[in-house]
């Protein structure tokens, strides 16, 4: 399936709701594809080894295959999700990288291993667990730059080609314009907005399946019809708490009329982060980007993982929606510190603890009235 | 409470007491400094260097043994933190946050010199951050590398080939973060660090372990087990916290002893012993007594936990040139090995082949997430090696949500409809 329309903003939001469509249409030309599970496998080097690498969402329905093998309660829905589909087959994928993010992924990886090892008859891709630690020390700085150094080779197995410094350059070049285009879309969002929460998540979110160079021409064009928009007058929202890759929350925040202005997430404002840098050894440039700049529940010490929260509280926002799921067994030891913060700011704050997908009536209500007593954003 | 049947579980259970007490009475009397740190810690560096460590688990146990736990977690929520949140590795910060409302066991801990973890799971960073600011103490942590290459039957192969079972990359970083643990007890001891003084006590944990060993073999070996899982616990673990010191090593062959003379007496636990059960997963702290519930109707008992065959699977190195790289590889995939597939897997199956197991219960830890990964398959590789599996669902520390009756109605239902 491929989009219809030509409108930049129209073909990122098909982008948004079909994540796979564009590889899979590369697929189809013989592009290789590779499954990445989140934001710290470095796009630059596997898009440099010649393959197309796309982070792979989650869908919503049920998930059989997982609630064979994945025990109820441990493992986040996206998490089971993204194990159904590769296991169930479901994309041609060459490779399945996964990196040490999260503890959730570092036991999908081991999941994976041993689907493959036990039911060879399933054919799964092979599976790599690049190993990049989050807590900020020299030892682990110093092992994540081996594993970095260790990746390309790993990644030159995969695709059978060895991947030249020069390559890695270019993709850092063409990875390094689409994450200026998503700079530009949150500062669209930021101070006076212009456009709401589930349409920045939505002409983001592509940066993580299509191309960065396709990427960045379709959100190029799009920020600049944006930038026409009138200002949103409307309470400036930050979601903060369990990653998320669906726009429902926002919608239903919206829809009581505040607007999202940002989330500590991935998947939103903290996507792009800063450009790599393009001097000295671009490996060692990628590693320094995946292990400083890129959001991870494992990062540590709380003082370094706080810093881009508390920074982007002081800057103008009505509301903080602390969003804790079910699912939730690591970001609620961070909640309370993080509500004494926005206290301390006189910012509200709100606890989710429902998926927005199944909200109870009660829950929805609680959330209006919430929004609706909301301060007002200032005038731009 | 279940009768003590061996002479060195009451020793063992004194012991424990009485050190604890020493402990205190060196941290309030004489300013000596201690620590606290998680189950899966290098435990050996602490003692090398003279610094007692009280283990995060094992307090979590006594708290939840002394039925502390509700109103402990009930302060937690009043703080902010959710229900949802781990209990396991939580409740000793939760005691602290208790506080002098809640008569902490002996006496309670007093200030740590530090704390330490390895970041496992994505939440023991954050419970030990917080638990250091509220005690006022420093924290260390060591990071935990994942494990890509897992052959098959590690047990076999973590004695002497630990080097290449536990790959080199994990090593090198566990051993430079043991460096910076090493500075730090320095630091506070005002000692040096002697690396021979490692080798000794390796050796020792060593000895310990292979003692456990044997002890292992008696009791598979035997026709009836002669010991019940729980006194085995509280055997093991009153060494393993210690291991390796001179009373841990005669500890474990007083242990391996006392096991040894039951099995040539023909002395059984249970003489209407049956059906033989596997509980997989941590100890069920709150009711201990459930593990002996269904000895005299059917003569079903418990024989195997992790606690036992653990510690010489998981704890003897061979070739100690390098102690400090053989200390890493010995804590290093304890994670693996215990939780996740393939290696908790082919190991409690090997277990229970070998224990001669007719049932297992497998703990689905209500309040401990991240551990209770692995299960599915630790079932089906029971199954299918014809050992029926029932799964059960508890906190084992919290029993707010524990329904003593109702869960031993469930085993018995098990023990009707598949073991008989």
């Amino acid at each position: 399936m491929a989009p219809t329309a030509n409108d930049a903003i129209a073909r990122l939001v098909f982008f948004y709701q079909n994540p796979m469509s564009d590889a899979l249409a590369a697929s189809e030309t013989g592009m290789p594809l590779v499954g990445v599970t989140s934001n710290t496998v470095p796009w630059e080097m596997i898009a440099a080894a010649g393959m197309y690498p796309v982070v792979l969402r989650s869908e919503d329905g049920p998930t059989p295959v997982a609630d064979e093998f994945m025990e109820p309660h441990v493992f986040h829905p996206r998490i089971r999700s993204i194990f159904n589909q590769i296991v169930s087959g479901r994309w041609p994928l060459k490779a399945v990288i996964i990196p040490r993010t999260s503890e959730q992924e570092y036991k999908l990886f081991l999941y994976l291993r041993e689907i493959a090892r036990q039911y060879p008859d399933k054919a799964l891709p092979p599976t790599y667990l690049y190993d990049l630690p989050h807590s900020r020390s020299e030892e682990s700085r110093e092992y994540g730059l081996k594993v970095t150094f260790a990746f390309k080779e790993q990644l030159e197995a995969i695709s059978g080609t060895s991947i030249a410094l020069d390559d890695i350059a270019r993709t850092i070049t063409e990875s390094n314009a689409a994450r200026s285009t998503v700079r530009s879309l949150i500062a669209l969002r930021c101070e006076t907005p212009r456009i709401n929460g589930s349409l920045a998540l939505s002409l983001i979110g592509p940066f993580w399946s299509i191309p960065r160079k396709q990427y960045a021409e379709l959100a190029q064009e799009a920020a600049a019809k944006l930038r026409l928009l009138p200002p949103l007058c409307a309470p400036r929202i930050l979601v903060k708490g369990v990653s998320t890759d669906d726009v429902t929350l926002h919608n239903i925040l919206e829809s009581f009329g505040a607007v999202v202005v940002s989330e500590d997430d991935w998947w939103g404002e903290r996507s792009a982060g800063k450009d790599i840098s393009t001097a000295g050894d671009p490996i060692a440039a990628c590693f320094a980007k995946y292990y400083s700049d890129s959001p991870s529940p494992r990062t540590f010490p709380g003082v370094v993982a706080d810093s881009w929260f508390e920074e982007r509280s002081r800057a103008g926002i009505e509301g903080v929606v602390f969003y804790l799921p079910d699912e939730d067994y690591v970001f609620g030891w961070d909640y309370p510190r993080h509500k004494n913060f926005v206290d301390s700011l006189g910012i509200p704050s709100l606890v989710i603890r429902d998926d927005p997908r199944r909200m109870k009536t009660s829950e929805r209500s609680r959330m209006q009235n919430w929004v609706e007593h909301l301060p007002k954003a200032p005038q731009s | 409470m279940s009768e003590k049947q061996l002479a060195s579980t009451a020793e063992a259970s004194a012991h424990q007491k009485e050190w604890f007490a020493q402990l205190r009475r060196e941290v309030f009397e004489r300013h000596q400094p201690y620590a606290i740190v998680q189950a899966d810690m290098p435990f050996e560096l602490f003692q090398v260097m003279g610094v007692p460590t009280v283990s995060n688990q094992w307090w979590a146990a006594l708290v939840s043994a002394k039925r502390l736990a509700p109103r402990c977690f009930d302060e937690l929520n009043a703080r902010g933190f959710h229900d949802g949140l781990c209990h396991y590795c939580s409740l000793p910060l939760a005691c602290t946050f208790a506080g002098d409302s809640v008569a902490a066991p002996w006496g309670g801990l007093p200030k740590p010199a530090l704390i330490s973890a390895r970041l496992t799971c994505d939440c023991i960073q954050r419970v030990f951050e917080i638990w250091a600011q509220q005690l006022g103490t420093e924290f260390i942590s060591i990071e935990n590398p994942g494990a890509a290459e897992l052959p098959p039957r590690w047990w076999e192969l973590s004695r002497n080939q630990w080097e290449q079972l536990f790959e080199a990359r994990r090593l090198d970083l566990t051993v430079n973060q043991f460096r910076v643990l090493i500075r730090a007890l320095e630091g506070i001891t005002g000692r040096r660090f002697e690396l021979s003084a490692l080798v000794s006590l390796m050796e020792r944990v060593n000895r310990q372990e292979e003692y456990f060993d044997e002890a292992r073999h008696w009791i598979c070996a035997a026709p009836k087990t002669p010991v019940r899982i729980t006194e085995q616990i509280t055997n093991v673990m009153a060494a393993q916290w210690l291991r390796g010191t001179d009373w841990a090593v005669e500890h474990a062959k007083k242990f391996r002893d006392e096991i040894r003379t039951r099995v040539e007496s023909g002395i059984a636990a249970c003489p209407q012993e049956k059906l033989r059960l596997m509980w997989v997963g941590a100890g069920l702290w709150h009711d201990t007594d459930f593990y002996t519930s269904f000895e005299s109707r059917y003569g079903a008992v418990f024989v195997w936990s992790m606690y036992l065959a653990f510690g010489p699977d998981g704890y003897i190195r061979y070739g100690l040139s390098d102690p400090l790289r053989a200390l890493a590889s010995r804590i290093v995939s304890m994670n693996e090995q215990l939780h996740n597939p393939p290696w908790a897997n082919e190991w409690i199956v090997d277990q229970a082949q070998k224990h001669r197991i007719d049932g297992a219960i497998v703990l689905i830890p209500s309040g401990t997430r991240s551990a209770g990964s692995g299960i599915r398959f630790v079932e089906m590789g029971l199954e299918k090696v014809n050992i029926p599996v029932m799964t059960l669902v508890a906190d084992v520390v919290d029993s707010r949500s524990w329904d003593g009756q109702a869960m031993r109605k469930r085993v018995e239902k098990f023990i009707e409809e598949r073991l008989c």
